[in-house]
């Protein structure tokens, strides 16, 4: 899905398919861009801080709809506090996904790398994991259980 | 009588044993009787009760909030996404 915002491309989705960051890069890249801020996360088949474990595969599932309004809604947060932001790219893999594949990419453009790109992407992320309704089960070698997130939205977190 | 769905995620889904539910509630019934409605229901819902999030019609609500008629409710576990 893609929302113009006063000509500044915002891309917010939820997939099945391979994240293709070059290409996500490309369309939020315009001709007065000079800097993007790209998170990416992904599956890390061993955890060594807290509690150790190893992970086989993440099982990721979404409410679709109200999570791609709830990542718009991220992206219109990011305008509002970095108005130097240009593209926005917000885009969630779902599915079955194994470890090193890559599972969430937040990227943010701006003319110069100072105008706060790196701190709106780290934004991003952090938001999502607050009040975008996707949910992830843990596969190990041991059994399989869901992951809950430990924050409970509250009245601000509606536009 | 209005008629609304209900819609489980993640771990509510499982211990429902369904994705979703048709029901009839009472006109002006509060999120806060919802989720004893649904209790009701499915009795192994109990204990997600104390930490579930709440959408209508794919916005976040609270306890006090009112279900309108064929609203799309969902109920689920904190997001766990990224």
């Amino acid at each position: 899905m893609t929302d113009e915002y006063m000509n500044y491309p915002t891309i917010f989705s939820i997939t099945e398919a391979d994240l293709d960051i070059n290409d996500l890069l490309a369309q939020i890249t315009l001709t007065g861009t000079g800097a993007a801020a790209i998170f990416t996360g992904m599956v890390r088949g061993e955890t060594r801080r807290d509690d150790p474990h190893e992970t086989v595969y993440l099982e990721y599932e979404a409410y679709v709809p109200m999570a791609e309004a709830k990542m718009k809604q991220v992206a219109e947060e990011i305008r509002q506090k970095w108005p130097t932001v240009e593209g926005i790219a917000i885009v969630q893999r779902v599915g079955r996904l194994y470890p090193k594949t890559p599972t969430v990419l937040i990227a943010c453009t701006a003319a110069h790398r100072d105008t706060g790109v790196f701190e709106a992407a780290r934004y991003g992320i952090d938001r999502l994991k607050e009040i975008v309704p996707v949910w992830k089960k843990e596969v190990g070698p041991g059994g399989e259980e869901w992951v809950e997130g430990d924050y409970l939205p509250k009245p601000k977190d509606r536009p | 009588m209005n008629r609304i769905k209900v819609l489980f995620f993640a771990t509510l889904r499982d211990r429902a044993g369904t994705k979703s539910v048709d029901l009839e509630i009472p006109a002006e019934t509060t999120v806060q009787r919802l989720k004893n409605l649904v209790v009701d229901e499915y009795p192994g819902l109990k204990e997600t009760m104390d930490t579930v999030v709440i959408s209508i019609n794919r916005e976040f609500a609270f306890d006090e909030s009112v279900v309108p008629e064929n609203a799309e409710v969902a109920m689920f576990p904190p997001v766990s996404g990224g």
